[in-house]
């Protein structure tokens, strides 16, 4: 698994899913409709990729097909140049 | 003829026979389609054995299915107990205990959260919920059920619904709302904002919320739609769905309006069809208020102010007097506000003091706690827990919450003028400000500040803006600058979790 990958994991599990063990991370599972993440957590996800891989993502940018599942957010990342 | 909130829905659908009343994604449903699921789960609930005044739990994110559900406990003659939908196991076991309810409706989501929850029956969901032994009925069930016509002898003195609010200390209450108090205020919300069968609100706001609740009923008795968006973490698809739904109305909280400001297409995409907007639940920052307008177009905004206890609405600014921009406006219809003292004597005007409240709309107590009843409803009305004053005009003007009032060496200080202060810099998306206890000035304000751009941001400047703005003594001794503020499901800014 690639290292920034694992990163954006690892930022999920620490903020968003603290203390719930019964709260897997399938890549494939929306963040927002099994209830790991609501509004404020897309805004804290999207400061934590611009600060931790130097990007800029634009407001038009914040859409489902690029931050729903761990799938598309390392989809959008990649397109981003970050590999 | 009583008012019955379930009436809004029979009547809508006898005179609107072809018109969607709720669209929900892909589905939508008619009135009449809406009123027959409602009329079916009725019937499941008195099979099960609802007597009039039973609570029923409910538990689902915002459907069709909820729609009804909560339609259907009205006709069957129970009390619709609704629950955020991300309530934790032992939130739940606490408003089942508290409110005694043995009926439960739960969505699939909410099914897996909650495990087996202790109730006798659970309805709605296909996957296994409720302890061992408990009755199921699946959606499925309800729909091959005989839609029955509404309970009769019910009257408008009925409950309705029993909605769990949080103090800042204790348990949450169970705010009492009957039919009566319900059908005020959702008659006089809809004279105000003048629907009509025409209109079609956005719905991002929970219905088990008493805001969120108002859209619902209000667009249910003037025979408009509603269009349901459960994905307001991506606010532009919500931004998309409002042109392609071509709504007529939208409703927010303060957070709802700072991420569409700040975090969205929404400021440089129009949508033509906008005739409305309303905002409530919590003072929003003059600042943000203004940007709100400017994005609007030709939609009026209305700002409004109410309580769960008073079934929601109590005041509104009428959007032709932007020259009051940052009073909370006048009374709605029916509404009889006042500012009073302790005693309960009324205050001239530009004198601060306790906003009450008389009406309709005021709540019959909470449920199973006469002390804080009594505490809260006067022989004077409502005491709302705010403190504002009314200027010449009668307009209101909110100071902040009693509770929430900070006192710094002896001088009262008021968060809600810091914060407004705060969010004036530009360089702030959110911002609350609570108070510390100090060893010298007994209490000193704390910000906690979301940056719009952390890159950028620079705390320094911040605070040479608000030495410019705020007496030395209403300046925050400690900032924290944080990612994101904790919120409660509603939306708003959960000041209590900030404290611990």
């Amino acid at each position: 698994m690639p290292e920034f990958r694992k990163a954006v994991e690892r930022f999920i599990r620490d903020n968003f899913v603290m203390g719930r063990s019964n709260v897997a991370l399938d890549p494939d599972v929306s963040l927002i409709e099994s209830g790991i993440m609501d509004s404020t957590g897309v805004l804290e996800l999207v400061e934590f990729l611009e600060s931790n891989f130097t990007i800029r993502i634009d407001d038009e940018e914040l859409v489902p097909e690029n931050l729903e599942t761990i799938s598309n957010i390392v989809r959008f990342l990649r397109s981003k140049g970050i590999a | 003829m009583p008012r019955l909130v379930h009436g809004f829905l029979q009547r809508s659908a006898e005179a609107h026979p072809d018109k969607t009343a709720v669209m929900d994604g892909s589905r939508s449903a008619t009135f009449p389609e809406l009123d027959s699921l409602a009329g079916r789960l009725a019937g499941v609930l008195k099979d099960q054995g609802l007597k009039r005044g039973d609570r029923v739990l409910m538990s689902m994110e915002n459907s069709i299915e909820s729609v009804a559900a909560y339609y259907g406990v009205l006709k069957a003659g129970g009390v619709c107990v609704e629950v955020p939908d991300r309530s934790t196991p032992s939130e739940v076991s606490y408003y089942l205990e508290n409110s005694g309810a043995r009926l439960c409706i739960l969505s699939d989501a909410s099914a897996r959260r909650l495990g087996p929850v202790d109730a006798e029956c659970v309805i709605g969901p296909g996957v296994p919920a409720g302890r061992e032994g408990a009755r199921r009925v699946s959606w499925e069930d309800v729909l091959r059920a005989p839609d029955y016509a509404p309970r009769e002898g019910l009257s408008e003195d009925d409950l309705a619904a029993i909605v769990y609010t949080s103090g800042s200390t204790g348990r949450p209450k169970g705010v009492m709302l009957s039919h009566r108090n319900l059908c005020a205020n959702t008659q006089a919300i809809v004279s105000y904002l003048g629907l009509t069968p025409s209109d079609r609100v956005m719905a991002v706001l929970p219905f088990h919320y008493v805001y969120g609740k108002t859209l619902l009923n209000t667009h249910v008795m003037a025979g408009g739609s509603v269009v349901i968006n459960n994905r307001f973490a991506f606010p532009n698809t919500v931004v998309s769905d409002m042109i392609a739904r071509e709504v007529t109305g939208f409703a927010g909280v303060p957070s709802t309006f700072a991420i569409l400001l700040n975090r969205s297409v929404f400021p440089k995409t129009p949508v033509p069809s906008l005739r409305y907007v309303t905002q409530a639940g919590g003072a929003m920052a003059p600042a943000l208020t203004k940007r709100l307008i400017g994005c609007l177009g030709n939609a009026k905004l209305f700002i409004m102010y109410g309580a769960t206890e008073a079934s929601a609405r109590l005041t509104y600014l009428p959007p032709h007097r932007q020259d009051k921009l940052g009073s909370i406006g006048i009374p709605i219809p029916g509404v009889e506000a006042s500012i009073r003292d302790d005693d309960g004597f009324e205050l001239p005007p530009l004198q601060v003091g306790n906003i009450c409240a008389r009406g309709e709309n005021i709540m019959q107590g909470y449920w199973g706690d006469a002390a804080e009843t009594a505490r809260a409803i006067r022989p004077w009305g409502l005491v709302t827990g705010d403190l504002g004053h009314r200027d010449e005009e009668g307009f209101i003007w909110l100071t902040g919450r009693i509770k929430d009032m900070l006192k710094v060496g002896g001088e009262r200080v008021s968060p809600r003028e810091i914060e407004d202060a705060i969010i004036e810099s530009g360089l702030v998306h959110e911002t609350a400000v609570i108070g510390r206890p100090d060893e010298y000035l007994s209490e000193v304000p704390e910000a906690f500040v979301v940056p719009l751009n952390h890159e950028t941001f620079s705390l320094d400047d911040l605070k040479v803006f608000i030495d410019g703005r705020l007496a030395p003594h209403k300046h925050p001794r400690r900032w924290t600058v944080v990612k994101a503020l904790p919120k409660k499901p509603s939306g708003k800014i959960d000041k209590e979790a900030l404290k611990t």
